[in-house]
């Protein structure tokens, strides 16, 4: 089918000043071929985990409403932030990160999800990888819910392809919805290695129990145009949210990102890390957002960027936000954004490294630094194959 | 953390909340409401050159036209229909202190202006309600051809041409809302001219102070320091507290000539009934510094983000800001810097201190356009937490296009750290001590950048009892 995409995405937890074109993104892409609905199957089942296929988008999302009050639990504690959007997702199973549109579409088009179920207290050692094959010319939706039972252990990968073709073209939307109940650890890896013609969304979401834990690891190096948006609940004690997001962005790339950590749990801990490069005239811009409710004392949060700006003609857009009603927290952020250091060129040069050469060794630092997380050897040499031969 | 819990109070308003009725004998009120009527009426009050009746209109128009903001505080307490534009006393402005009407006189006396005059300053202005009471300037400074007088006596004097230039043009009423209504109904304030290469060694000030209930003010302060000129402006407002809602919709415009220097100090203190709605921005020449140093203590509500355009090559800013939200208080404070020059570079500092239900929201943005290469900026902010029903937020942003920049922003929220209480009770401090020092340390950076008067009277704002039990 071909459709029309006119969504509002990435939105805001708190709006900011107008002025920035910062608030939310708009996907407006007209005609849009979509010939899959459904996500492509685990290339293989590791024991432990189990599957059940072609549910609906809706459907899918029943295990989070059968524990809406446990996810969003709240002290009564009054005083919203100023410029609160939280309403607009309200009526989504789990909040993602791209908001109540994106799960519009999914429903919509009549996607079909796959719901992978861990048993409780399988510690499985081989990961779930999902393959992408993303030829060109393709139109793809996919969502995939992951349950992980207690104390269970599971690594999902998703692999994001278009092969050798690099000018290939075509759409592929995502949806992943995560719940880790008590001491569930779920490691996500996503790998965009798509076309450079291509246009893609990647949403997630996810909600952690007691000492429930959700890894994410992703890489950003392909495609024309990118949302990337993702929505973690740490609703109770000691949950965890640790990611690591590479991206390198060229050309006329868009890459549109918006991350948030809503602690609500006593002691729970995020750490969010972005590091990436802007070539050419690629635009960025990257929302992320730690949320200290009322009620998560005792808990601690960190976001961190690094980002290495190449050319004259990048726009490089940047929204670290802390929300905080909670007084015994510990809420960071820091950001270095610019071009390489005067001093740090002056000692490569020193070592007979010109300035391209220096600048093709920071770029891979930068990427290799996420790639290295991935947890499976071969997707981990083709990414950084991939990174090596891009720069 | 235990149940001793450290107390910090509230501020002591006592010394800005007391009252002077005002009669309708002595002042002269407008009826309330916002209206094309009203408007003519300011203009006619204020005698107004027919361009700049023209441009109240205008505003009025684009009032009507713009929508309320999105992204800050609620202002849905505020309602225009019972809001007093204008209300001034029945006695013209005075050039010396003993010819000021006595009840106003009294209040400014309360609030130590006359003192702080004599003491060290070299000119001072000092608005109530809607029109300046009192404007007068050491004859030293005004020999060295600075000129510092009411905005109304400028429009139509020599300096005429000069506001012409330049009201309202670096805050174009277009720029929101509450930049419009001021446009509109604009009365008051101070225009301030340094010559070039004059150095003003002592700081000027205005004081503002809004006692009529139910009414808004909305001075208007335009300040130009010619090439190599150095100023340090104070500017400190205060209001008596009242059951309906009053409204602030001041607006300065700053111009920095090359080379030249301008600190401009805030220690606002509005009433907690008070909807603080002001504008402030300056452009600043090559090679030029603009400080800003800001203390915000009251109001009910508070959209404040000094604006800093870096339009000069090698041109400077420097922001030192401190937000104190208590309970009933939503202070939405910041600062927005837009570099546009080469070798640009800004720092922005600034504490926030939440408590009792206050909520203390630190928003900015920081603006590299592609022209500024080598521009540097620097953002740093903390936010201190004292208890858990109050908000302390940071809503930061950075848009950089170009990537000859170098930018850096840090921010933190917490509380009162256990490990420095833990460290400064093993030196044989005792607990609550060690926290009172810990909590005036946070916000030493904020005093240790204004004239011993004014930081003295910021102590005195954050009175800050310690206390245990």
């Amino acid at each position: 089918m071909n459709t029309d995409l006119n969504m509002k995405v990435n939105v805001l937890p708190v709006y900011t000043y107008n002025f920035l074109k910062v608030n939310d993104s708009n996907i407006e892409l007209s005609d849009i071929s979509i010939d899959t609905v459904e996500s492509p199957a685990a290339a293989e089942l590791p024991q432990g985990v189990s599957v059940k296929r072609g549910i609906s988008f809706d459907e899918a999302g029943e295990v989070f409403r059968a524990n809406k009050d446990r996810i969003l639990v709240t002290t009564g504690v009054p005083g919203d932030p100023n410029g609160d959007t939280s309403a607009r997702d309200s009526e989504q199973a789990v909040r993602t990160g791209m908001g109540i549109d994106a799960d519009k579409l999914f429903i919509s088009a009549g996607a079909k999800s796959e719901v992978y179920t861990v048993e409780e207290n399988a510690k499985v050692e081989k990961p779930v990888v999902i393959r992408f094959d993303m030829k060109d010319g393709k139109g793809v939706l996919a969502s995939q819910v992951i349950h992980a039972k207690k104390n269970s252990e599971v690594t999902i990968i998703m692999d994001y392809d278009s092969g050798a073709d690099k000018e290939a073209a075509g759409f592929l939307g995502v949806s992943t919805r995560i719940l880790a109940e008590e001491g569930a650890k779920v490691t996500v890896v996503k790998t965009q290695l798509l076309g450079s013609r291509y246009l893609h969304f990647d949403d997630l979401g996810g909600a952690c129990f007691e000492k429930g834990a959700i890894r994410l690891v992703s890489l950003e190096l392909g495609a024309q145009k990118v949302w990337n948006g993702s929505y973690i609940n740490l609703a109770e004690k000691e949950a965890d949210f640790t990611s690591d997001t590479g991206y390198l962005c060229r050309g006329e790339d868009k890459l549109d990102i918006n991350f948030v950590t809503d602690h609500r749990g006593k002691k729970t801990n995020a750490l969010m890390q972005f590091k990436g490069v802007l070539m050419d005239k690629a635009q960025k811009t990257l929302r992320f957002t730690i949320d200290f409710k009322n009620g998560s004392s005792g808990s601690a949060g960190d976001e961190q960027e690094d980002a290495l700006l190449l050319s004259e003609d990048v726009i490089n857009r940047s929204m670290p936000i802390i929300l905080c009603q909670e007084e015994d927290v510990d809420g960071r952020h820091g950001a270095t954004i610019g071009q390489l250091g005067e001093d740090l060129l002056f000692y490569m040069q020193s070592r007979g490294i010109d300035e391209e050469e220096a600048k093709r060794i920071m770029i891979k630092a930068r990427l290799d630094s996420v790639a290295r997380i991935i947890p499976d050897p071969e997707l981990m040499q083709r990414v950084q194959y991939y990174i090596q031969n891009i720069i | 953390m235990s149940d001793n819990k450290q107390v910090v109070a509230d501020i002591d308003r006592s010394l800005y909340d007391f009252k002077d009725v005002e009669s309708e004998k002595d002042f002269y009120r407008m009826a309330e409401g916002l209206t094309e009527e009203t408007v003519l009426k300011v203009s006619e009050e204020k005698n107004d050159p027919e361009w700049m009746r023209d441009f109240r209109l205008k505003c009025l128009k684009l009032y009507e036209e713009i929508k309320m903001p999105n992204w800050g505080p609620s202002i849905e307490g505020l309602d225009m229909d019972r809001i007093s534009s204008y209300v001034r006393h029945k006695s013209d402005m005075k050039g010396k202190w003993e010819d000021v009407p006595e009840d106003i006189k009294n209040t400014f006396e309360k609030l130590g202006i006359p003192q702080a005059e004599r003491e060290s300053l070299a000119g001072v202005g000092a608005q109530y309600d809607s029109e300046l009471v009192y404007h007068n300037v050491k004859d030293e400074v005004a020999a060295q051809g600075v000129i510092y007088t009411d905005l109304e006596s400028a429009l139509h004097g020599e300096y005429a041409d000069m506001i012409k230039e330049h009201f309202m043009k670096l805050v174009p009423p277009t720029d929101h809302k509450f930049a419009a209504l001021h446009g509109a109904v604009w009365s008051g304030g101070s225009f301030v001219y340094v010559p070039k290469g004059v150095k003003v060694e002592i700081p000027l000030q205005s004081y503002f102070r809004l006692n009529a209930a139910g009414a808004g003010q909305f001075e208007h302060t335009l300040i130009i320091v010619d090439e190599g000129a150095d100023l340090h402006f104070i500017e400190g407002c205060s209001a008596p507290k009242y059951n309906v809602a009053n409204l602030h919709a001041g607006c300065v415009e700053l111009f920095v000539g090359k080379n030249a220097h301008l600190r401009y100090s805030t220690i606002e203190n509005w009433s907690k009934n008070m909807y603080n709605l002001n504008t402030k921005r300056a452009v600043v020449e090559e090679n030029g510094v603009m400080e800003w140093v800001s203390g915000s203590f009251g109001s009910h509500t508070s959209y404040l983000y000094p604006m800093t355009i870096l339009k000069g090559e090698g041109s400077k800013m420097e922001f030192t800001g401190i937000t104190f939200a208590g309970k009933g208080q939503n202070l939405d404070t910041g600062a927005k810097v837009v570099h546009v020059g080469e070798r640009t570079s800004s720092h922005i500092s600034t504490k926030s201190i939440s408590k009792d239900g206050g909520i203390g929201t630190y928003r900015s943005s920081v603006t590299i356009q592609k022209t500024a290469k080598k521009a540097k900026a620097s953002v740093s902010c903390d936010s201190l937490m004292l208890d858990s029903i109050s908000r302390a937020d940071t809503v930061p942003a950075m848009d950089i296009r170009t990537s000859d920049a170098d930018v850096g922003h840090e921010a933190k929220i917490g509380r009162i750290s256990d490990e420095a209480v833990f460290y400064l009770m093993s030196r044989g401090i005792s607990e609550e001590d060690a926290k009172a020092m810990i909590v005036s340390g946070f916000a030493n950076p904020v005093s240790k950048e204004l004239p011993l008067e004014y930081a003295v009277e910021m102590n005195n704002l954050i009175k800050l009892e310690m206390g245990g039990h």
